[in-house]
């Protein structure tokens, strides 16, 4: 069986790729991606954890709220689609970088 | 299901599109309004049965059903503190929502304006009452996702909709940590009930992963209330959304942060105290500078008063890190009082933009003039807001510096005082250009608003000067549930005990 560090590792590489992403990107729609991926991160974890936490027993209420936080992402990035569809007919550009008239 | 009230709040929150499409049939436009507005006035009477429960029971908790118990299921935990902050969700959305019929009466798409409305304050309500992270995250979720809509509302024009994504973008970024840090919390304590993760983590204190949890929960919650080096989609957020929405976002979204922050650092974090305290006392005080410092700066009114939100979540955070009783009461005080004045505000420059269809404060000068009800609303608001002392915000502002030089704070106090000055100056400087200088032409044109946009402030305004005066009974409300947040005993027994 795998170790559980090898999980955390994974799940806290992931998190760091998003975070990354987020920070550097400049395509509206990539950064929409990079939150999918930290959410990813957070889901591995509960997974790994449920099934770790004891032996030969998986707890079912990591599995419900991973689920459900799949499904809470999904209302995100559809949510964010909508936005960047309708930054797009005013900018005319996908660069986040474009989107900076409100600073001042 | 859940409580009477949050299933009010469902019910009216599900059946609001259903009423849009029957009287989108008759063609009155102005039903789906009235129906939101009942759909904030039915949970107020359940409100105040659960009320009378939780007076006599303590803390009262609704489990899930029988066949999963807390520290595997989910349940709801309700005690005075949660219903001393549900009170004032449901007053900030009545009055967005009688405000919006009017203020919104030249928008399309009103019947998923007042669905996103309602769902939003009752994701705010869930967070209150959620017993554990589980509930308290999809909770936490419905209200954001209702949020970033209702920012981005105004698609049409660009400035919603580059507020909106930005906000989208970090607000979500903040949920993820804190999805990230229950999943730690998770893996630490094996369940994601506040009270058995409270017993869990006394003994597992110190830890790498438990700092990594405590900055991820301090970020995560924080972005939402603003806190200040995360605050930047505030000010945008708040003045591109329309006026009912800034309210609803600046008088209680902003305190849902500071509820879960109080709810997770206190109850979960308590054997760290030392370690919190201080961080929050330094990004208190640097909120404030941040928000007081821009202020001072801006010419667009909602965007003034944004910042001004800021500077005011820096007093809340302040009173918290307190740690004691009279800072905590003096931070949910402040909690109320500023959600009141705050409010009052945006409703009132609410009108002042549906009539003049401007938000520049160089442009709205001797406003007054013409719109004398209105503006002296507005006056008084920016009074109470000020912190000058017969009305409401003074006391608690006082309460949260005794408190900080009780726990010892004198360096984090002073730094309070000296930006107590500084929003006095902005909010006099807006009282000099709206009541006492010459009219504009802009501001000429403009007519007194209609009645029903009128009502609200009122209501604020004589509640502002109610506490101004007689601040005994609503502080006394505020120190039960300090209190109430401060049992930690209680709150963990309750669960324990089934």
């Amino acid at each position: 069986m795998i170790p559980l560090t090898y999980y955390l590792a994974c799940s806290m590489a992931l998190y760091i790729i998003g975070f990354y992403c987020l920070v550097v990107k400049r395509n509206m729609i990539r950064l929409l991606i990079a939150l999918e991926i930290m959410m990813n991160a957070a889901s591995l974890n509960f997974i790994a954890f449920s099934t770790y936490g004891a032996t030969g027993f998986t707890h079912p209420l990591a599995h419900a709220f991973t689920i459900i936080s799949i499904g809470i992402g999904g209302c995100i990035v559809a949510l964010g689609l909508a936005i960047t569809l309708h930054a797009y007919r005013h900018y005319k550009t996908l660069d986040v970088r474009e989107l900076r008239r409100l600073r001042r | 299901m859940f409580t009477t009230l949050l299933d009010a709040l469902l019910f009216f929150t599900v059946t609001t599109p259903l009423m849009g499409l029957l009287t989108h049939k008759i063609g009155k436009r102005e039903v789906v309004g009235v129906y939101s507005v009942l759909g904030f006035i039915v949970p107020l009477i359940f409100l105040l049965a659960l009320y009378h429960k939780v007076l006599a029971e303590g803390v009262v908790v609704i489990m899930s059903g029988q066949s999963s118990l807390p520290p595997m299921g989910v349940c709801l935990e309700i005690d005075a503190l949660s219903l001393f902050m549900v009170t004032i969700y449901l007053i900030t959305g009545l009055m967005a929502s009688i405000h919006s019929i009017r203020c919104m009466e030249y928008d399309t798409g009103l019947v998923g304006y007042y669905t996103a409305l309602l769902s939003m304050v009752t994701g705010m309500v869930g967070v209150t009452l959620a017993g554990d992270l589980f509930t308290l995250f999809i909770f936490w979720e419905v209200m954001c996702i209702s949020s970033y809509a209702l920012v981005a509302f105004r698609k049409g024009r660009w400035e919603p909709v580059e507020a909106g994504y930005k906000y989208l973008i970090m607000s979500a970024a903040g949920s993820v940590t804190v999805l990230f840090a229950m999943s730690l919390l998770y893996g630490m304590a094996g369940t994601l009930n506040i009270a058995y993760l409270s017993v869990s983590l006394t003994q597992a204190e110190g830890g790498v992963w438990t700092y990594l949890t405590l900055t991820m929960i301090i970020t995560g919650f924080g972005l939402q209330a603003g806190m200040a080096p995360l605050h930047t989609w505030l000010p945008d957020a708040h003045s591109a959304a329309p006026s009912p929405v800034s309210a609803v976002l600046s008088g209680a979204m902003v305190k849902a942060g500071a509820y879960s922050l109080i709810r997770t650092l206190i109850i979960i974090f308590a054997p760290m105290q030392t370690e919190w305290r201080v961080i929050l006392a330094i990004f208190a005080v640097l909120t404030m500078f941040t928000g007081n410092l821009m202020a001072l700066l801006q010419d667009d009114i909602k965007r003034l008063l944004a910042f001004s939100t800021i500077a005011n979540m820096g007093y809340i955070l302040m009173g918290l890190a307190t740690q004691s009783l009279q800072g905590l009461t003096g931070c949910l005080f402040q909690i109320l009082n500023h959600a009141l004045s705050k409010v009052l505000l945006f409703l009132c420059v609410g009108s002042l933009v549906h009539q003049a269809k401007t938000r520049s404060l160089k442009e709205l000068a001797g406003i007054w003039r013409t719109m004398p009800v209105t503006g002296t609303f507005f006056a008084v608001g920016a009074i109470a807001m000020a912190g000058i002392p017969p009305l409401n915000v003074f006391w608690s502002e006082l309460a949260i510096i005794l408190a900080g030089l009780e726990a010892g704070m004198l360096l984090f106090s002073a730094l309070m005082v000296i930006n107590m000055a500084l929003s006095a100056a902005y909010c006099l400087r807006m009282i000099q250009i709206i009541v006492l200088k010459n009219a504009t032409s802009t501001s000429k044109k403009a007519t007194e608003a209609p009645l029903s946009m009128l009502i609200p402030p009122l209501m604020l305004t004589s509640l502002c000067i109610m506490i101004g005066f007689y601040p005994g009974p609503f502080q006394k409300m505020a120190e039960g549930a300090a209190r109430a947040a401060l049992d930690i005993q209680t709150y963990i027994y309750a669960v324990l005990q089934g």
